[in-house]
C-alpha cells in the first residue's frame, strides 16, 4: 500500500529523476532553451558592444537576457505534460504538492544549466569588469530561486489555458519585476564595490514568500 | 490477502461541464465490497465522469463520493492511494519503456519494492515480454494492457476500469477477466462498460440515465 | 435609480465646488485640480485590487462562484480606474515637470498595478470553464498578492536609486488647505461610492449571464 502525504521526499525525488531522464531522452527542451539564450545574448551584446565601464547597463542587460531565457524555457515543464497528456498519470501517483515540488527542483536545475552557459558568455562578450564571485553568485542564485518558484506556479496555471506561449511571459512579468529590480541593483552594486546585502535580502525574502504562497496554492491547481 | 471492507457511496452527486452539458445529475448509490459492479449507460451518460470523481481526480460540482476503507473515510486527496484507475485518457511517457513507466509510478507511490511491483503488474496483464520496449512502439492494445497494469500496481482495494476491453484481442480480454476474478475477492471493482460480456462479469449494476453530454435536449 | 442620481449629483457638486471655490496649492498652481480626480482614481485602483484578491481567497475557500464574480468585476473596474489614474498622472507630470513619464516611485507603482490587472484579465480570458477559470485566476491572484508589497513599496525605491530622477517630486507633500481637503475627501467618498455601485452592477450582470446560459 502506498504512503499518503507522509513521505513526500521519495515522490518528489522520483519525479525529479523522471524529469531529468525525460529531458535527457528527448533533449529538445534544453536545446531550444540554450539556443534562445545564446541568440538573445548575442543580439544584446552585439547591439551594445563592449561595456567595460557601464556597470548600470551591464547589469540591466544581463538580467534582461536571463529573464528572457527563463521565460522562454520555464513553461516547458508543464506544457510538456499537457501535450503528452501524462498529467493524469502523475496525479494518480503523487499529490499536487509533490508534483509541483519535483517540477520546481527540475526548473531550478534547468535554469542553472542555462545560466552556466549564458553568464560566462555574457561576461566575455561585453568585456565586463572582473566580478566579485561571492556576491555575484549570491544575487544570481537567489534570483534564480525566485524565478523558478514563480515559473513553476505560473507554468502549471498556464498549461491549463488556451494560449500558452504568449501568455506565460505576460502573466509572469508582474511577479518577476521585484526579482528584476533587486537583481539588477545587486549585480551592479557588486561591480561598483558596494554591499549587496539589501538586495540579497529582498531577493531571499521574496523567494521565500513566493515559495511559501505556492505551497498553499499547489493543492488547488488540478481538479479536473 | 484478506478482503478489505470497502464501500463507495454518493448522494446528490452532480457534475456539470461548462454551462450546459451535465456529466452526472443527482446521482445516488451505495456499494460495498468485495465484488464487482457494472456501471452502464449510453455514451455520454457520465460513466467516465463518475469513475474520475471516485478516483479523486475530478472534483464534482455538487456533492461528493464517499470512499470508506474498514470504516474510515478516505479524503479526496488520498483516494489515489487506495484506488486504481484505468481509463482511455490515461497516457504514459512515450520516451520511456513500459517497465520504466511502471517503476516510476511505483516509486512515486512510495511502494517498498517498486521493481518487483512493476514486474508483477506487467506479468498479470501479459506484457512481461514487451516491458522493455518504449511505449511509443506499443500498439493500442498493448497500451490498454499497460493501463490495467498501472491500475493494479499498488494493490488498491478499489479498482476502477473504464471500458477495459477496448482495443483488446481475445487474449487481452481473457487477461482482463482473470484480473477481475482475482480482484473481486480482494475488494471492490467498478467496470464502466456497455459490452455485454463485461457486464456479465459483475453481480450488481448501476445504470446512469442522467442527461449526459451526449443528450442534445 | 436613486443611487445613480445620488452619486452623480454628489460628484458633480463636489467637482464644481472644488474647481470654482477651493484655492490652489502654491506649489502645484493650476494643476491642483488634477488631485481631485487623479488621487481618488488611484485610491479606487488599490481598493478594487484588495477587494478582488480577498474574493479570490474566498472563492478558493468556499467554492462559491459568487466570489469569483466579485473578483473578476473588481479587476475589470480596477483596470479602468487604474488607466484613468495613470493617464491623469501622466498628464499632470507633463504640465508639472515637462515630461509624460519619469519612472518616479508613484508612477512606477501605478504602472505595476496596471500590469498586474492586465495579466490577471488576460489569464481569465484564456481559460475555459467557469470553475476552472475561477480557481486558476484565484491562484494567480493570491500569488500576485505576494508581489504587491515589494512592487508598491520596495521596487520603486530601488529604481529611484538606480535612476535618480532629475526633477523633485513634490506631489506627496501637499499641505492641504481646509477647503481643498474637504473637496478632496468628498471626491474620495464620491469615487468610492461610484466604484461600489459599478461593482454591484457588474456582479449582477455576471450572475445573469450565467443563469441565461443554463
Amino acid at each position: 500500500m502506498p504512503n499518503g502525504a507522509s513521505s513526500s521526499w521519495p515522490a518528489v525525488w522520483a519525479i525529479l529523476r523522471k524529469e531529468c531522464r525525460s529531458e535527457w531522452r528527448t533533449r529538445y527542451g534544453l536545446n531550444a532553451a540554450l539556443l534562445f539564450a545564446v541568440t538573445s545574448l548575442t543580439a544584446v551584446t552585439f547591439a551594445a558592444g563592449p561595456l567595460p565601464d557601464r556597470t548600470d547597463l551591464l547589469s540591466a542587460l544581463l538580467w534582461i537576457t536571463l529573464l528572457f531565457a527563463a521565460l522562454s524555457s520555464m513553461s516547458h515543464a508543464f506544457v510538456r505534460e499537457t501535450e503528452s497528456r501524462t498529467l493524469l498519470m502523475l496525479r494518480l501517483v503523487a499529490s499536487p504538492t509533490q508534483i509541483a515540488l519535483g517540477k520546481l527542483l527540475f526548473n531550478l536545475l534547468f535554469l542553472g544549466v542555462v545560466l552556466a552557459v549564458t553568464v560566462p558568455l555574457f561576461l566575455l562578450l561585453t568585456a565586463a569588469p572582473p566580478v566579485r564571485w561571492g556576491p555575484f553568485a549570491l544575487v544570481l542564485g537567489l534570483g534564480s530561486v525566485a524565478l523558478a518558484a514563480s515559473s513553476t506556479l505560473v507554468g502549471a496555471v498556464i498549461a491549463q489555458s488556451r494560449s500558452r506561449g504568449a501568455l506565460f511571459a505576460g502573466v509572469s512579468l508582474p511577479l518577476l519585476l521585484p526579482v528584476l529590480a533587486a537583481g539588477v541593483s545587486g549585480t551592479r552594486a557588486q561591480w561598483d564595490g558596494l554591499p549587496v546585502g539589501a538586495d540579497a535580502r529582498l531577493l531571499g525574502a521574496y523567494a521565500v514568500a513566493l515559495f511559501g504562497a505556492s505551497l498553499l496554492l499547489y493543492d488547488h491547481l488540478w481538479e479536473d | 490477502m484478506s478482503a478489505a471492507a470497502v464501500s463507495v457511496s454518493a448522494s446528490g452527486l452532480t457534475h456539470r461541464y461548462g454551462r450546459r452539458a451535465t456529466g452526472v445529475e443527482e446521482l445516488e448509490f451505495s456499494f460495498e465490497g468485495p465484488g464487482v459492479v457494472a456501471v452502464t449507460g449510453a455514451n455520454g451518460s457520465g460513466k467516465s465522469t463518475l469513475l474520475r470523481i471516485v478516483a479523486g481526480v475530478l472534483r464534482a460540482s455538487q456533492g461528493d463520493v464517499r470512499l470508506q476503507i474498514q470504516g474510515r473515510d478516505v479524503p479526496r486527496g488520498l483516494r489515489r492511494t487506495r484506488v486504481g484507475l484505468a481509463t482511455p485518457e490515461l497516457a504514459f511517457y512515450e520516451e520511456f519503456t513500459g517497465r520504466e513507466n511502471l517503476e516510476f509510478a511505483a516509486q512515486t507511490h512510495g511502494l517498498d519494492a517498486p521493481r518487483a511491483a512493476a514486474a508483477n503488474a506487467l506479468s498479470r496483464v501479459g506484457l512481461e515480454s514487451r516491458g522493455g520496449d518504449r511505449v511509443a512502439a506499443y500498439s493500442s492494445g498493448m497500451k490498454q494492457r499497460l493501463r490495467l497494469a498501472f491500475a493494479l500496481l499498488h494493490s488498491p482495494p478499489v479498482l476502477l476500469l473504464d471500458e477495459p476491453g477496448s482495443h483488446l484481442d481475445d487474449e487481452g480480454r481473457a487477461a482482463v477477466r482473470e484480473v477481475v476474478r482475482a480482484e473481486r475477492a480482494r475488494g471492490l471493482v467498478l467496470i464502466a462498460t456497455n459490452d455485454p460480456q463485461e457486464v456479465q462479469l459483475a453481480e450488481r449494476s448501476l445504470e446512469l440515465v442522467a442527461r449526459g453530454l451526449g443528450d442534445p435536449a | 435609480m436613486i443611487w445613480r442620481w445620488g452619486i452623480f449629483l454628489w460628484i458633480a457638486a463636489t467637482m464644481t465646488a472644488s474647481l470654482l471655490w477651493a484655492p490652489l496649492v502654491p506649489v502645484l498652481g493650476e494643476t491642483t485640480r488634477v488631485l481631485y480626480f487623479h488621487i481618488p482614481a488611484a485610491w479606487v485602483t488599490v481598493l478594487a485590487l484588495g477587494w478582488s484578491m480577498i474574493h479570490s481567497a474566498l472563492y478558493l475557500w468556499k467554492r462559491d462562484l459568487h466570489h469569483d464574480d466579485h473578483a473578476a468585476a473588481a479587476a475589470e473596474l480596477g483596470l479602468v480606474f487604474c488607466i484613468a489614474a495613470t493617464v491623469s498622472g501622466s498628464l499632470w507630470a507633463k504640465s508639472m515637470w515637462g515630461s509624460y513619464w519619469n519612472w518616479d516611485p508613484r508612477e512606477t507603482s501605478i504602472f505595476f498595478i496596471l500590469l498586474l490587472y492586465g495579466a490577471y484579465l488576460a489569464l481569465r480570458g484564456s481559460i475555459e470553464g467557469d470553475e476552472r477559470r475561477a480557481r486558476l485566476s484565484a491562484v494567480y491572484s493570491i500569488a500576485a498578492f505576494v508581489a504587491v508589497p515589494p512592487l508598491i513599496f520596495v521596487v520603486p525605491r530601488i529604481y529611484a536609486t538606480l535612476h535618480p530622477d532629475p526633477i523633485i517630486n513634490a506631489s506627496g507633500k501637499v499641505d492641504m488647505n481646509p477647503a481643498i481637503r474637504t473637496g478632496f475627501l468628498c471626491m474620495l467618498v464620491g469615487f468610492t461610492f461610484l466604484y461600489a455601485w459599478l461593482q454591484v452592477l457588474r456582479v449582477r450582470v455576471s450572475r445573469l449571464e450565467r443563469r441565461l446560459a443554463i
